[in-house]
C-alpha cells in the first residue's frame, strides 16, 4: 500500500510555499470532521469554519461520517479490523468530496491515523477487507462505486487543526482584532497530540518539545507560562474519567491547579476531549469535594479563543453548553478597546 | 515485588500474544529501564506498572490477565515516547492483553461497562456517542453500515444486553405490580 500515512506534509508546503503556506490551500476542498464532544463546545466547529470562509478557503461537512469510534477500540469492545473498516468507511465517504480533512480533535485525529496504521499488519487488511466485502454482498444501498474496498492510494490528506492554523499562523494574525494583552496562558496540548507518532516523518520531530501553540499565544500577545504538569494527561485517559473517576480527577485536578498555583489567566487547548474534561462543572465540584480546593481556572479551544480574538460575537465563539467558570471575564478582557 | 528466576522463563504466552497481535513481538527488547513507569499517568494514581506487566507476560505468568491493573492504563501512549527502544507499541500490548481477558472472562462485567451502553446504542442508531448531534444521526442505509461492520462485535453485544435488561426489567416491574 502507497499511502498509509495521510498525514499532511506540512514541511512539503512550507518549503514550496515559503511566502504563503495558505496558497496551498487555495481551491481546495477542506472537509471539517464532526467530533462529537464538538456538541457541547459548538464554537469550536464554528469558529474555525468562519476563520476558513474569511480567508475564502472551500470548506465543507461529509454528513455521512461517522463518529471515529476510538472510544470503542480503547474499551475493547470492537477489533482492530472493525476499527479499521469504520474507518476505510469514513475515509472513503470523505475522499468523495473533500482534498483535506480538518481536525479539532486529537482523538479523532489519532483514530484516523491509527485505523490506516492497522493495515499495514496484512492478517488485520485481509479481515477489514473482508468485513468490507460483507457490505457490498449484502448490497446496502450505495452511494457511489467501489465504496466497499480499501482504497490503495487516497488523495485525502489529514491534517490537525493546531497544525493548520501554525501553517497559516500570519494570515491568522492578519485577521485578529484583539490580543492577548499579554495574559499569562497555560497551554496544553493534550496526550495524543503530544505524543502522537503516526503523523511524524523522522524521530527528531516526534521525540523534540512541541512548542507550536506557545508560539500562536506569543503571536497573539499572550505570555506562555512554564507549569508542572504541563505534559500531563487531561484525566480522559481513554475513558477512565467514567470508570474510575476518583483517579481521574486527580491526575485532572493536579493539572488544573499547577497551572494555577503559577498565575496562568486561563488554559487553552487544541482538543474539546481535553476540554469537556478540563471545564465540565460537575467533575470541578467533585474534585473540591474530594481534594478540598475549588479551582476556577478557565479553559478555553484554540478555535474559540481565536474566534474572539477576531472580534466574533461572544454568542458563536463561546456558547459552552458546560460553562468554564470566569470564562467570560477573559471575554471581557481581551475585547475591551 | 514478584520474585523470577532463571527458570522461570516460559514463552508459550508471549507466541500466544504475538500470534495474535504480531506488533507485540518487539516487547521482547524490553530492557526493564523503567522510563515508561516513570512517565505514566496511571502509575501515579493507581497501582498499574509497565514494567512489572511487560515482566510477567515475558515470564509466562498469566495471572497478569486477572489484574484489575490491566484496566488502568490511560492509553496517553507516553511511554511509547520516552521508550528507548524502537517499536515497543505499550498501549497495543495492553489492549491485546485485555481482549485476552475479555476472552477467558476476567474482563469487566456487564455492570463495569454500564457508561458504555447509551454510548454503544447511540453509536449503532445515530453514528455518534453523544444524543442529538449537532448535525443529526446518519441516513439509516449508512447506520446498516455500522450495524454490519459491528456484527460480532462486543459492542453490539452490550448493546443487545442493555435492551434486554430493560426488557427483564419492565416484565419483572409488570410482574410485581399489583394492578
Amino acid at each position: 500500500m502507497q499511502a498509509i500515512n495521510l498525514a499532511l506534509n506540512l514541511d512539503e508546503i512550507e518549503r514550496n510555499f515559503p511566502e504563503n503556506p495558505l496558497d496551498y490551500f487555495r481551491g481546495k476542498r477542506l472537509c471539517l470532521f464532526k467530533a462529537c464532544l464538538e456538541r457541547y463546545f459548538p464554537g469550536v466547529r464554528w469558529g474555525l469554519q468562519d476563520l476558513l470562509e474569511e480567508l475564502e478557503l472551500k470548506t465543507l461537512f461529509c454528513a455521512n461520517q461517522s463518529c471515529c469510534s476510538g472510544t470503542f477500540f480503547q474499551r475493547n469492545l470492537i477489533t482492530r479490523a472493525q476499527f479499521a473498516a469504520i474507518n476505510e468507511r469514513n475515509l472513503s465517504e470523505m475522499n468523495q468530496l473533500a482534498d483535506i480533512v480538518l481536525f479539532s480533535c486529537n482523538g479523532c485525529y489519532n483514530s484516523l491515523l491509527r485505523g490506516r496504521e492497522f493495515l499495514k499488519n496484512p492478517e488485520v487488511k485481509r479481515k477489514t477487507a473482508e468485513i468490507l466485502n460483507i457490505l457490498k454482498e449484502k448490497r446496502i444501498k450505495t452511494n457511489y462505486p467501489n465504496k466497499y474496498e480499501i482504497v490503495e492510494n487516497f488523495s485525502l490528506k489529514l491534517v490537525h487543526d493546531l497544525d493548520f492554523l501554525y501553517l497559516i499562523r500570519n494570515n491568522v494574525l492578519n485577521s485578529l482584532k484583539f490580543d492577548l494583552k499579554g495574559l499569562k496562558v497555560a497551554i496544553h496540548y493534550g496526550c495524543h497530540y503530544l505524543n502522537l507518532s503516526r503523523d511524524k516523518r523522522n524521530v527528531e520531530t516526534y521525540l523534540k518539545d512541541k512548542t507550536k501553540l506557545d508560539e500562536l499565544i506569543s503571536l497573539f500577545g499572550g505570555h506562555p507560562i512554564d507549569y508542572q504538569e504541563r505534559e500531563s494527561c487531561c484525566g480522559w485517559g481513554a475513558s477512565q474519567i467514567l470508570i474510575n473517576p476518583r483517579s481521574a480527577l486527580e491526575i485532572t485536578y493536579n493539572k488544573l491547579k499547577s497551572a494555577e498555583s503559577v498565575g496562568a489567566d486561563f488554559l487553552v487547548t487544541p482538543c474539546p476531549t481535553c476540554l469537556y474534561t478540563l471545564s465540565k462543572p460537575e467533575y470541578r465540584e467533585k474534585m473540591n469535594n474530594w481534594f478540598g480546593k475549588k479551582l476556577d481556572i478557565p479553559t478555553i479551544h484554540l478555535n474559540e479563543l481565536i474566534a474572539i480574538l477576531r472580534g466574533c460575537e461572544e454568542e458563536r465563539c463561546i456558547t459552552l453548553r458546560r460553562k468554564t467558570p470566569r470564562l467570560e471575564e477573559i471575554f471581557e478582557i481581551i475585547t475591551k478597546e | 515485588m514478584d520474585r523470577y528466576t532463571d527458570s522461570n522463563w516460559n514463552w508459550d504466552f508471549y507466541e500466544e500474544l504475538v500470534d495474535d497481535v504480531d506488533e507485540n513481538k518487539n516487547i521482547i527488547q524490553c530492557i526493564s529501564c523503567g522510563k515508561c513507569v516513570g512517565f505514566c499517568p496511571a502509575k501515579i494514581v493507581s497501582n498499574f506498572n509497565i514494567r512489572k506487566i511487560i515482566t510477567k507476560v515475558l515470564r509466562g505468568d498469566r495471572s497478569v490477565l486477572k489484574d484489575a491493573d490491566i484496566w488502568h492504563c490511560y492509553l496517553c501512549e507516553r511511554c511509547v515516547r520516552v521508550c528507548p527502544k524502537e517499536g515497543i507499541n505499550i498501549p497495543l500490548l495492553i489492549i491485546n492483553l485485555r481482549n485476552e481477558s475479555f476472552k477467558k472472562g476476567y474482563g469487566p462485567r456487564y455492570n463495569d461497562l454500564r457508561k458504555y451502553v447509551e454510548m454503544s446504542e447511540r453509536f449503532l442508531t445515530n453514528g455518534t456517542v453523544l444524543e442529538d448531534p449537532l448535525d443529526g444521526g446518519l441516513s439509516p442505509e449508512r447506520i446498516e453500515e455500522l450495524n454490519e461492520i459491528c456484527n460480532f462485535a462486543r459492542i453490539n453485544y452490550v448493546f443487545k444486553a442493555s435492551r434486554n435488561k430493560i426488557k427483564e426489567k419492565k416484565k419483572k416491574n409488570h410482574n410485581f405490580n399489583p394492578n
